[in-house]
């Protein structure tokens, strides 16, 4: 049997650790604990000095397991790790005992936060032991890309990677490119034609001779993992299988209908119209109302399904600008025209927007505050049938005012793709409460996703201008083109592995593994885990009734030992 | 109808002096910064909403632009430079044009041709009743027999005063008129309940405000403040003399420089002439944030004050010098400006926050007695309720 020789280092973390636990007191009584050949304590274990007292303990006292009391091991367990490769050691070989966040910040009584923290240390040297090497692993990368959605993200996307000499398979569910912005007339804030814009993107699509691109097809199903992926896909006539290294969503968004607030009665007044409805009346360059007329006084109300727990909770994002937009458009079409700007807040946010707010609020506007959480506009069709009063507390004046108009534009939320769940579901990733699909972390990785090889990008993510929408796509595009210029990628080792001889193939695994990644062998009959697809979550492993599923580096035998090493600790100190 | 949003109206009161209307964007520095605003009567932001967004019938009941004096720390502090100070001003002209019942005021701050006009007419007919009136031919008045001007038989004493008391009474009911008209918009149409007594208890709020311009005084500009005073307090004497004691005061006999006619009318004098000059001054500096925008009825008002004292300085020089025929000339002059002058500024232009900025404080504490009885009221119903309950 091996010989077990661990190093254990209690960190003071400066003060944030030592002031609330006796560090030397934990020091001299793991020294006690079988096994344990030294242990030390020092103010900053991560530091460079710190590390490098591992690796100078390691090579000299022929350590085999190691094990740092310190932080959280979020942030520094890859950094120890990392150590333990340097001194030639398999990084696995490494246990950490959380004792600033668990014990430190945690508690108030230095003598049993000491306690509490021996008892960590001992439940992690009793654990290393069973700590078995682990090794790298890396899979090959398949260089062409699958794109689902031909709007402007994944357009730009797909000429970006395109460009560099990747083949791209461009999915888009209608019958041309060009997505949300092709339904838009003029683009804020400089003014210029949506169409323009995007009819130059759509020609250099479908100009590149890497780009294939696939019109009103829908993916049936996606399979493989991060470098070798498969999708079946399908239109009206036939069905293909692609195959790709890396899937890039951008889906987009939809409008929100606004008939379901009953104050705004849109589709039952008549001249009570959406954003889309009025940006249609704007693309055939004549403002009416239903009775052909031009409108003497249009009013338009901002956050219509946006920022109200009962429809959206999130801001949309765009509607403010697009609403000043309208201001614009409206009095260069029409002058005389009164407009009255309805607004929650108005949110000018991205280069020269606050500008064209300045400029905006100098034409023919009235700008008017209203509380859109709890008193929204009621409007009211009036007897002579021409024009609606809108009624409401004007926020900044406190005072209850009404408005006569001939037209009402409601800037509508934008919401979620009705089949983001499905495109999810496909694709592995998940989509947040509002439907949006989740990113890798919220700001420091807002393009990939928790499946690796699949990322997002432009609005199925979030409401976003185009700007942001390509500044995401091409972001995308850089960390794909990455994983193609590599060749290979490495893939997660702490993933489950199934005892083929316990099996008993009821796969109660494969309906809760959140990554897709067990599959059942009608062969063998017995579910076999995917190692690339699988992210070592444990669910599996838990779910099994047999317990032939074992996630390595957190087998049973492991996390045992460790809940006996921190009760032993307990009853010795008590 | 009620509360109607009526984006016309900035257009009308462009024409009172009302320069940016977006600069505004509520951010509530200006009601912060003033040193006169205070709960329940919350100035300037809430009457420049009320302005953006045509609310003519908050507008007309609104007392707060004549409880604000114009010091102009809100348009210095202003992040937007929005010129909330002048946007009050504007206010106070436009004010000045709803209580007027005539229409005239409207006319004046509309139109410069109109109120011109109105000077020129004013001023043409007074010329007319003078020459009518005047014994201008007759050589035998250029000297009396003491030796000094005769300037009560030139130009009848008797005449000039009966004129007096007929534009005294003329403006006064103008005036008047014009204050209740006020009272009925911001009291009465407000749905404000005043219990009669308040009107007596309130009243000296009024008669005080009025001598001290207590309120004034509390704004920064100190010197400005002393300054208006002076003016005040002359134009009060000045006004009390000639229309109640004209013939004590307008005597062809001249008394030696301590008597009370001559050191009453030198403090008058001083006050009205070193006033308007302080005032002419400022405006053309244009250093200080209330004398920084001029509507042209400012000017009218402030150069028709200082050439009406100017004129009556030089009718006084003449005399005392026995310069016959300059003293008739200038005096008719001097009421050819004067008349015009008292016409036009005390009814319907500037002139009338004489009586207009006392009264909005009166009449803001009637509101306010009214606003404490509700609530005395509201309380004791619900304790009545509490009580019925338990």
């Amino acid at each position: 049997m091996e010989e077990y020789r661990i190093g254990v280092y209690i960190c003071w973390c400066g003060t944030n650790i030592a002031m609330m636990v006796d560090v030397e007191a934990v020091v001299e009584e793991i020294k006690k604990l079988p096994n344990v050949t030294i242990a030390k304590d020092y103010k900053y274990m991560c530091s460079d000095p710190g590390q490098d007292l591992i690796v100078k303990d390691i090579k000299e006292h022929h350590l085999n397991r190691i094990v740092v009391a310190a932080c959280s091991p979020r942030m520094h367990e890859p950094t120890f790790r990392k150590a333990l490769e340097n001194a030639g050691l398999n990084p696995y070989f490494f246990e950490m005992a959380n004792i600033r966040e668990q014990v430190s910040w945690v508690h108030t009584d230095r003598i049993e936060a000491t306690r509490k923290a021996k008892g960590l240390v001992a439940g992690a040297v009793k654990r290393v032991v069973h700590h078995k090497a682990l090794n790298k692993r890396y899979v090959d990368i398949h260089p062409a890309t699958l794109i689902i959605g031909a709007g402007v993200a994944g357009m730009s996307a797909a000429l970006e990677i395109a460009d560099s000499g990747q083949k791209v398979h461009l999915v888009e569910q209608c019958n041309q490119l060009g997505g949300m912005v092709r339904k838009v007339d003029l683009n804020y804030p400089y003014l210029n034609s949506s169409r323009q814009t995007i009819s130059q993107l759509i020609k250099n699509t479908e100009e590149h001779p890497d780009i294939q691109i696939y019109t009103e097809s829908k993916i049936d199903k996606i399979s493989g993992y991060i470098g070798n992926f498969r999708a079946l896909l399908s239109n009206h006539q036939e069905q293909r299988e692609l195959e790709f290294g890396n899937i890039l969503i951008a889906t987009g968004l939809k409008s929100f209908d606004p008939s379901i607030i009953e104050n705004y009665g849109y589709k039952r007044i008549p001249n009570v119209i959406t954003s889309a409805d009025f940006e249609k009346m704007l693309y055939s360059g004549l403002i009416h109302c239903e009775n052909g007329k031009e409108p003497g006084n249009i009013a338009i109300i901002h956050c219509v399904g946006s920022r109200n727990e009962n429809y959206h909770p999130y801001c949309s994002r765009t509607c403010c600008m697009t609403a000043l937009k309208y201001i614009n458009q409206i009095s260069s079409a029409a002058p005389e025209c009164n407009i009255y700007d309805i607004y929650a807040d108005m949110r000018a946010i991205g280069k020269d927007c606050e500008e064209l707010y300045a400029s905006t609020s100098k034409k023919n506007v009235m700008f008017l505050m209203f509380d859109q959480q709890h008193d929204l506009p009621v409007i009211k069709q009036n007897g002579n049938g021409k024009t609606v009063s809108i009624e409401f507390t004007e926020l900044l004046s406190g005072e209850s005012i009404h408005i006569q108009a001939n037209m009402v534009v409601l800037m509508t939320a934008v919401e979620s793709q009705a089949n983001n769940k499905e495109i999810a579901h496909l694709a592995g990733i998940s989509t947040d409460k509002n439907g949006f699909f989740i990113e890798k972390h919220p700001k420091l990785d807002p393009v990939a996703t928790t499946t690796e090889g699949v990322y997002i990008a432009g609005t199925c993510q979030s409401p976003k201008d185009i700007p942001d929408s390509i500044v995401q796509a091409k972001a995308a595009a850089a960390r794909i083109l990455a994983t193609i210029a590599k060749g290979k990628v490495q893939v997660e080792v702490t993933t489950a592995q199934v005892n083929e001889d316990i099996c008993c193939g009821c796969q109660c695994c494969a309906s809760v593994c959140p990554y897709s990644a067990i599959s059942y062998n009608e062969d063998k009959k017995v579910s076999e885990v995917n190692e690339i697809l699988c992210k070592g979550c444990g669910t599996c492993a838990s779910a099994c009734p047999s317990g032939a599923i074992v996630s390595k580096h957190f087998t049973d035998n492991q996390i045992l030992s460790q809940i006996t090493g921190v009760l032993e600790m307990q009853i010795e100190t008590a | 109808m009620e509360n109607l949003v009526n984006p016309k109206l900035r257009d009308e009161l462009k024409k009172f002096g009302v320069q940016d209307w977006e600069g505004c964007y509520h951010c509530g520095q200006c009601t912060a910064n003033c040193p006169l605003t205070e709960q329940g009567q919350l100035f300037p932001r809430k009457d420049i909403r009320s302005m953006q967004m045509g609310l003519k019938k908050t507008l007309a009941g609104s007392l707060e632009p004549w409880l604000c004096y114009y010091c102009g720390d809100c348009s210095k502090e202003c992040p937007r430079n929005a010129n909330p100070g002048e946007m009050m001003m504007a206010l106070r002209r436009y004010l000045t044009s709803v209580y007027d019942w005539t229409g005239i005021s409207k006319l004046i701050y509309n139109s410069k041709i109109a109120e011109f006009a109105l000077i020129f007419i004013i001023a043409a007919l007074v010329l007319i009743l003078s020459i009518i009136y005047s014994q201008v031919p007759d050589r035998s008045l250029w000297i009396t027999p003491e030796g000094g001007v005769a300037i009560n038989q030139f130009f009848p004493v008797e005449y000039v005063h009966f004129g007096d008391m007929v534009m005294f009474v003329l403006l006064a009911g103008l005036l008047i008129s014009n204050i209740v008209n006020m009272y009925f918009k911001v009291i009465v149409n407000q749905g404000i309940k005043v219990h009669f007594i308040n009107y007596f208890t309130e009243f000296w709020a009024l008669i005080w405000n009025f001598i001290s311009q207590k309120k004034f005084s509390k704004c920064d500009s100190k010197p400005y403040w002393y300054v208006h005073l002076f003016l005040v307090t002359a134009y009060v004497t000045l006004f009390v003399m000639v229309v109640a004691f004209l013939t004590w005061f307008q005597t062809d006999t001249i008394y030696a420089w301590y008597h009370p006619q001559r050191i009453l009318g030198y403090y008058a004098t001083l006050g009205l002439f070193a006033g308007t000059l302080y005032f002419i001054y400022q405006r053309s500096r244009k250093t200080k944030e209330n004398s920084k925008h001029s509507h042209y009825t400012d000017w009218t008002f402030i150069v028709l004050l200082f050439l009406s004292t100017l004129s009556g300085i030089l009718v006084h020089v003449f005399r005392i010098n026995g310069m016959a025929l300059a003293t008739y000339y200038i005096y008719i002059a001097h009421l050819m400006i004067l008349t015009p002058m008292l016409m036009i500024e005390v009814p319907f232009s500037k002139w009338s926050h004489l009586a207009y900025r006392p009264f909005a404080i009166y009449f803001a504490r009637l509101k306010k007695a009214a606003e404490n009885k509700q609530k005395e009221a509201n309380m004791e119903a619900t304790y009545k309720l509490k009580e019925s309950i338990a």
